[in-house]
């Protein structure tokens, strides 16, 4: 089989670069083993949370000159990193996601620990503040389902206390979401979010939630709601008396698996391949050293020719990159990977301090190809969490890296740079 | 009551449960004083091995004895804190086939029923064993949660009049006219200091214990031997299995509920050291390289954890790793030794060993205060082990079981009846690895003396199994922060959870277990936005 361009992984980078690829008449091939971190995310993108010296970054584009030369947005360029920052809000409009928020400058969102940390865009679930932001000291009705331990309310509604607002918190209880505890590890956020899809339930559930609002002028609701697209977020917004807030739950993240699908829709429909549960276990290189084919588990000796290869293999959690006791690899194509030769360097024993290894990825040179024994492999371009010179935990750079090496590495094969 | 204890107890290890327990159960009026948590100390922190006594049967016929008498009596009294896997000594081709003899011949002479068979037949019964082994013993070996027997014993000792105060730390032993008379303490949680009266008081601090008997002036030479031991996520074997040599390092692996035990190494540290034991990585290759000659598919199977406990030896001769020092107990009326009246100090022996233990320390308690009762505690079970084996209990309890339900009567015994695990709200699954609901959880913050996360997990095993907190920890910390109405503490004490999960996991990051460091690394910091300061 052979296509313009394969790809490995089936994450945000994946899809979004796949897209940008097939949309300007590239044959695509995603090879996607499974889960993959957008079902584990936020519901909101981060740029840049913070700076390697701790501090908070204003122009987000300017501050890049802040990282160290080997990161990823500093072989991207400031300028390429303006356009892109520009243009990801109506790519993602054009698969059907609404994001919010300034291209070039951080808001904050709540985390379902009920702490304000650094957002880039959001989806349409997610509220964002602004910096220094303080609001109305309204009355708030933190609402959850009854039984529902993935939505932390204590911790939730003390955030809003301290934002300013009374609050009060109450439980919805629904006869369909009871029959989801008859088996007790069904009450998770997406098994709910099934239920809440049907509209005589949903219905059921806003009558609830207005049957208990009092004097309250916002509602704060965990993010349950709209699985397969947001029409559940509108009809509660449009119903409910107030100003709704959508806070996050525990993972799986619901909106993290609704864009996950919408992208992989846009992506279809712009007529790319995708191969959903295979795994890409070995690799063809030719005289050249360039990659000439990839095998995957499902697909055996039939090799899945390209004349480019992206690989958005999502890093040591994607299984991107596999630790043995004493060293770091690349298991498909043996590539180049930065981390430390010393275990005891891998980590820090305090948890919550900078860890290296959520930083490890593959060595790549100015335009993202990938490096091999020192050597660029021509053909082969490295994105999103795989791409080594960056510790996207740590500096709140995840989705800002996958999508903008996704559009470098899809301009970059089409010759647009 | 704040006056006129009959006795006091410092230390809520496992000796100080059982001598508050076995106390209580004379009539006295006890009080139990732990610095920490209950079980912090070497209590939670062993193989969880319930000794035949064979692994002492050549080198230390006392304790062997004491081993085999004790096992039998855990087995009745304690059935929801056992299980009686039974256990495998082998020989390997490197060991001295001739040991097995020697070794039987031993178990034999105190009481240890021993039975060699073929290495064929070891494993067909054991099919995890190295198969090259050329010899094996069965000896009735099984496995104990030091944490569920502790907690019993508090438990127990309570419903019989003992008050229990943790994280009240002994600041100083009161003396008046060559008597001890009680205990200054200072309260860690809200900082006062308070004193306490006893007309006798026991000193069961384990390795500790050094430092309480210097506060009443008086010395016990404690020798404090690090061991170190990995935890598999998987339980590799059904039966303990040793090696049939004079002890060593890393022989022993033990299964306990859906994990497998590797252990231990023996290091003589400062004194110092005691309260921060960690894990190097030198002894965690000897202890994978050791193990996987017990069981090659240790090689391959995950590492959950790594941690050490000190033992409480007591110091003699000049044994450098404290190998051969004997783990006989040691009972000290510090009136006949040193001339200072009301002062015990019990300590040496082995979780193995805690109820006789108790049993010493109590009856120096009654001879002190003329207290005639006799000690009751090897007939009468403890807590949530009245009814019999697991699946009796559960039936009685339930009629139809679910599996909720099964997995805590698993732990509480027949305590389950009483920990809201009725409603289905009560049986929502707050812990997924080790199936803790809701109602577990709610019912040991109200009645177990639980002030952290950390203290939860002791009681009810949340967060111990493959995802180490990495979900339930969020969760669990809901449940607590609803109970205490303090949402800002519970999500520090969130904080410190996860990083006791990670003290145990950084020395083995590595292959799995480091890729769902990195996943538990994305859910603390990205989804849940841990440790940053709010807006």
């Amino acid at each position: 089989m052979r296509y313009d361009v394969v790809i490995i992984g089936g994450g945000l980078s994946a899809l979004v670069c796949g897209t940008r690829l097939q949309r300007s008449g590239k044959s695509v091939l995603l090879v996607s083993s499974g889960q993959n971190a957008m079902h584990f995310s936020s519901g909101s993108f981060g740029f840049l949370g913070r700076l390697p010296d701790g501090s908070a970054p204003d122009d987000l584009i300017d501050s890049v000159i802040n990282l160290p030369e080997v990161h990823p947005y500093r072989k991207i360029g400031p300028e390429r990193l303006r356009t892109y920052a520009g243009q990801t809000i109506g790519f993602f409009e054009s698969a059907g996601i609404l994001l919010h928020g300034d291209p070039t400058h951080n808001s904050y969102r709540m985390t379902a620990s009920g702490i304000c940390k650094p957002a880039w865009l959001a989806m349409e679930d997610v509220s964002l503040f602004a910096p220094g932001e303080t609001p109305s000291g309204g009355k708030a009705l933190v609402v959850t389902l009854k039984g529902f331990t993935d939505f932390n309310v204590p911790f939730i509604s003390s955030a809003f206390t301290k934002m300013g607002y009374a609050c009060r918190c109450v439980e919805v209880e629904m006869e369909e979401i009871a029959r989801l505890r008859k088996n007790p590890t069904e009450m998770r956020s997406v098994n709910i979010a099934r239920v809440l899809e049907g509209q005589q339930a949903l219905d059921r559930f806003i009558s609830g939630v207005r049957g208990k609002l009092k004097d309250e002028d916002t509602v704060v609701l965990p993010q349950v709601f709209g699985l397969k697209d947001t029409s559940p977020l509108a009809a509660i917004r449009s119903r409910l008396p107030a100003h709704v807030h959508f806070v996050g739950t525990m993972i799986p993240s619901v909106p993290g698996i609704r864009s996950q699908m919408c992208l992989k829709s846009a992506f279809q429909a712009a007529g790319g391949t995708f191969l959903p549960g295979d795994t890409a276990v070995r690799a063809g290189f030719d005289s050249t050293g360039r990659v000439s084919s990839v095998y995957t588990a499902n697909l055996g000796n039939t090799p899945l020719e390209a004349g480019e290869f992206i690989l958005a293999s999502g890093g040591l959690w994607g299984k991107g990159l596999e630790a043995s006791y004493d060293s770091v690899k690349e298991p498909l194509f043996s590539l180049d990977v930065d981390s430390p030769r010393e275990r005891k360097e891998w980590y820090d024993s305090d948890f919550f301090r900078r860890q290296a290894f959520t930083g490890f990825g593959v060595v790549t040179d100015e335009s993202l190809r990938a490096l091999k024994g020192g050597k660029t492999v021509s053909n082969l371009r490295v994105i999103g969490a795989e791409c080594g010179g960056a510790n996207p935990l740590e500096e709140g750079s995840g989705a800002g890296i996958a999508i903008m090496s996704a559009f470098m590495a899809a301009d970059s094969i089409l010759g647009r740079i | 009551m704040k006056d006129g204890y009959d006795v006091i107890i410092i230390g809520g290890g496992i000796t100080g449960a059982g001598t508050a327990r076995d106390c209580a159960m004379r009539g006295l009026k006890v009080l139990l004083i732990e610095r920490n948590d209950i079980a912090t100390g070497a209590t939670g922190r062993n193989h969880g091995l319930l000794h035949s006594g064979a692994r002492y049967a050549v080198t230390d016929r006392e304790s062997a004895a004491e081993c085999i008498s004790e096992n039998l009596i855990l087995k009745r009294i304690a059935r929801n804190c056992v299980e009686d896997t039974s256990g495998l000594f082998i020989s390997l081709p490197e060991d001295d086939l001739g040991y097995q003899a020697t070794f039987v011949e031993a178990c034999k002479a105190a009481g240890i029923d021993a039975r060699i068979i073929d290495p064929k037949e070891a494993l067909a019964m054991e099919p995890s064993v190295n198969p090259s082994l050329t010899g094996a013993v069965v000896v009735p070996d099984g496995s104990v949660d030091p944490f569920r027997l502790c907690l019993a014993n508090v438990i127990d000792a309570k419903a019989r009049g003992a008050d229990v105060l943790v994280y009240h730390e002994v600041v100083e032993v009161l003396r008046e006219n060559g008597r001890v008379i009680g205990v200054r303490v200072l309260d860690k949680v809200h900082g006062d200091v308070k004193e306490y009266y006893g007309s006798v008081t026991v000193n069961a601090g384990g390795i500790w214990g050094h430092h309480i008997a210097s506060l009443a002036g008086v010395n016990v030479g404690m020798f404090p031997a690090k061991g170190a031991l990995l935890i598999f996520a998987h339980r590799v074997a059904k039966l303990v299995l040793n090696r049939c040599r004079k002890p060593a390092n890393a022989d022993i692996l033990v299964p306990g509920d859906t994990v497998s035990i590797i252990g231990t190494t023996s290091t003589r540290i400062p004194y110092e050291e005691c309260d921060d034991v960690r894990v190097t990585p030198d002894e965690v290759d000897l202890l994978l390289r050791e193990g996987s000659l017990l069981s090659p598919s240790l090689s391959s199977t995950r590492i959950l954890r790594a941690y050490a406990g000190v033992r409480p030896l007591v110091a003699s001769g000049d044994d450098p790793s404290g190998r051969s020092i004997s783990r006989g107990i040691v009972c000290i009326d510090h009136e006949q030794r040193d001339g200072l009246k009301d002062f015990i100090t019990i300590t040496g022996g082995k979780l193995m060993t805690y109820r006789l233990m108790a049993e010493q320390a109590a009856d120096a308690v009654c001879a002190r205060l003329g207290v005639s009762a006799k000690c009751t505690t090897a007939q009468t079970p403890l807590p949530g082990s009245e009814i019999g084996g697991l699946e009796e209990t559960a039936r009685k309890i339930w009629a139809v079981p679910t599996t909720v339900q099964k997995a805590a009567v698993g732990r509480a015994g027949s305590r389950a009846s009483q920990i809201g695990l009725n409603s289905d709200e009560g049986q929502g699954i707050i812990c997924e690895c080790e199936e803790v609901s809701c109602g577990e959880i709610a019912s040991a913050v109200d009645n177990l003396d639980v002030r952290t996360l950390t203290d939860l997990r002791r009681r009810t095993r949340f967060g111990m199994g493959t995802c180490q907190g990495e979900l339930c920890g969020y969760r669990a910390a809901g449940v607590l922060a609803k109970k205490t109405g303090d949402a800002p503490a519970a999500r520090r004490d969130l904080c410190d959870f996860m990083n006791e999960r990670w003290k145990g996991m950084f020395p083995i990051a590595w292959g799995e277990t480091l890729r769902e460091a990195a996943f538990t690394q994305w859910v603390s910091k990205e989804v849940l936005g841990l440790e940053e300061d709010g807006i």
